[in-house]
């Protein structure tokens, strides 16, 4: 096995996490834990596979995912922010909405509950090129790797300067570590939380297409069987900053790139399937007693008021 | 009188209004989908009362939500978001499997009582550590609980497919029980099983336990206001991890009464999510463990109709899981504007 395959299947491992992480974390700053990042993965899934089949346009694809997201999110942030519903209990009703939506769209237009496999589907945009391999161990890891995945490394960097680099960002994480104090400066914070929602959608509209579109060319039912739940453990543990997160985010896609390794050594595919969550898991117990070592302000998922 | 009528509706009007609400945009979308809506929702809404066998699948699909549901309500009023009943039910039900599997002659009551005993402290155990970590290192419960139920459904596939698994029938599915360990019916009613009245008495419990005994009033203010409860001499965290193996135990007893008493063995999707639907139904009971037993009824209802549905109309019944996540996005909205709270109660 060469270090390079194994990183490339790291790359496309972690790239769905990484971006549900950092979906997590928009919204996290802005102190809402965003359980509805998993629906709104499983409804960009399928709309980016519908669209495509129809329009056989990648780029339209990859835009009616994120569409499709955004709107569920769009639905969300009204809800719990216009509405007051409680946002965990909003956020796991986005997601049942999302497979009883999908579910039904299944059974009701295709007519197939098992799935949505078109015939043909467009490849989505990807790196290739000789040039890349001349880049020792990182270019050929990198061959193949399609614009979704390259896009989410460079929103961490992104999302980086946004938080801390631009008054939006500054007004953003304001409204989710003192709402009074926020609304005292003249922040609208109801609108910051809106607006952070919204962003959370996009983000988590990408890592559904990356899903189906990247390889698989396939829409299932519950595709995303919980990668949306570790991006957001991956963002707990990275105490919603964006290098911790994607370096989390990378430590659970290493997990489930080890776990595939496994599969061919003859272990159970139920231990291999455990192991992200297990790794989720023992992420936050991890991280956990290290934010409170370090007593981070950022109220990480505590209860209000 | 009337000001006791008065208080139950206050409570309930949420819950009815968001119920009305989902009920009618599902009309709506059968009006769009289907010929004969009226059909449709007829079959929904009342083919559970169709004949005498309806009706015993009707009551086999609240069991779970009631029991699960009431689970909820302990956790939920100690302050803890748990939605890791699927987990609980699964361990319950798996270690149930098991114990009757592998005890196979043994008396048929004796077995009975360790796989009920197994079932309720597996689905206590997978209550226990998530509130363990939530109280000695401050792991957030709702992304361990969540997580908890993927581990606990890997477990039991494991189990299944590696040591119980009936290699001639189809699928994840365990060897039969040994049929004397199996519970007995509701009388009159063959294959409803026993575990339905056993949650309508575990509800009255509940209602005594969390309201009329020192021990439900520390839980209850815990809940509430931990620093608070502190200062007056109560310790929270004792009480969340009290509730939480409450939480789970119950969960894990619905898997025993499914596996015992109407599966008589395991099979990997025995439950259509009943975990997260009885955190529905707590929810629309606002946290009142004889409301839980209406709104299981409710739930379990649209349910088992939607089955129904799909075989006489044109309707899939996946527009039940569509509904449900109109209902959970809607139901604890606060059409009032008061302060949130976490936990709605």
């Amino acid at each position: 096995m060469s270090v390079s395959l194994f990183i490339a299947s790291v790359l496309t491992q972690t790239a769905p996490i990484l971006l549900a992480a950092l979906a997590a974390m928009f919204t996290q700053r802005a102190n809402i834990l965003n359980v509805a990042v998993e629906g709104m993965m499983l409804a960009a899934a399928m709309a980016a596979i519908a669209v495509g089949d129809v329009t056989g346009a990648v780029g339209v694809a990859i835009l009616a995912g994120a569409a499709c997201a955004t709107v569920l999110a769009t639905i969300f942030a009204f809800v719990s922010i216009v509405l007051r519903a409680d946002f965990i209990v909003a956020g796991l009703g986005v997601n049942l909405l999302a497979a009883g939506g999908t579910l039904f769209i299944l059974e009701e237009v295709y007519q197939n509950p098992g799935g949505l496999r078109p015939d043909t589907f467009p490849e989505i945009w990807a790196l290739r090129g000789d040039w890349l391999n001349a880049i020792p161990i990182l270019g050929p890891a990198l061959q193949g790797a399609s614009v979704i995945v390259l896009f989410s490394l460079v929103l961490v960097p992104l999302s980086w300067v946004f938080l801390y680099r631009t008054p939006l960002g500054y007004a953003l994480r304001a409204s989710g570590e003192d709402e009074h104090a926020a609304r005292a400066a003249g922040i609208r914070v109801p609108r910051m939380k809106f607006l952070a929602v919204v962003f959370s959608g996009v983000i988590a509209g990408l890592a559904g297409s990356e899903l189906s579109m990247d390889r698989l060319h396939f829409f299932l039912p519950n595709m995303t069987s919980g990668i949306g739940f570790i991006g957001l453990s991956a963002m707990l543990f990275g105490a919603g900053t964006p290098w911790r997160t994607a370096f989390a985010a990378f430590l659970f896609g290493v997990a489930e790139a080890a776990g595939d390794r496994l599969q061919s050594f003859q272990v159970a595919p139920e231990i291999v399937l455990m192991t992200p969550y297990l790794a989720a898991i023992l992420g936050l117990v991890f991280a956990r007693s290290r934010i409170v070592a370090g007593a981070r302000p950022a109220k990480l998922g505590a209860s209000a008021p | 009188m009337i000001a006791t009528f008065l208080g139950l509706w206050r409570s309930a009007r949420g819950s009815l209004g968001a119920i009305v609400v989902t009920l009618v945009i599902g009309f709506g979308l059968v009006v769009l989908v289907s010929d004969d809506p009226v059909e449709s929702y007829r079959q929904l809404l009342f083919a559970s009362f169709a004949s005498k066998a309806n009706f015993v699948l009707y009551l086999n699909r609240a069991t779970p939500l009631i029991l699960i549901g009431l689970g909820i309500v302990f956790a939920f009023r100690a302050g803890v978001f748990n939605v890791g009943g699927e987990g609980q039910l699964y361990m319950g039900a798996i270690t149930c499997a098991a114990i009757g599997i592998f005890l196979a002659g043994w008396p048929g009551v004796l077995v009975a009582a360790l796989c009920l005993i197994g079932a309720v402290l597996a689905g206590a155990l997978w209550g226990f550590w998530p509130a363990f970590l939530k109280t000695g290192l401050g792991v957030d419960e709702v992304v361990t609980t969540l997580m908890g139920n993927f581990v606990a459904l890997l477990i039991a596939n494991f189990m299944v497919t590696h040591a119980l698994r009936d290699a001639t029938a189809y699928g994840a599915t365990s060897l039969m029980l040994p049929q004397d360990s199996w519970l007995p019916s509701i009388p009159g009613l063959p294959n409803a099983t026993i575990g339905f009245p056993v949650a309508l008495v575990t509800a009255a419990v509940a209602w005594t336990v969390l309201f009329r005994t020192e021990w439900g009033a520390n839980l209850r203010a815990a809940g509430i206001n931990a620093r608070f409860a502190e200062t007056i001499g109560i310790r929270p965290k004792r009480e969340i991890i009290r509730a939480m193996i409450v939480s789970g135990a119950l969960a894990g007893l619905a898997g025993a009464f499914y596996v015992l008493g109407v599966g008589h063995r395991f099979e990997q999707n025995f439950s259509p999510g009943f975990g997260l639907m009885a955190l529905t139904v707590a929810l629309l009971a606002r946290l009142n463990p004889f409301g839980v037993v209406a709104t299981g009824l409710f739930y379990a209802l649209m349910l088992n109709g939607a089955a129904y549905m799909q075989i006489e109309t044109d309707m899939p019944r996946s527009l039940v899981n569509l509904l449900t996540g109109l209902l959970v996005l809607l139901m604890t909205v606060d059409v009032r504007r008061r302060g949130r709270a976490r936990v709605a109660a």
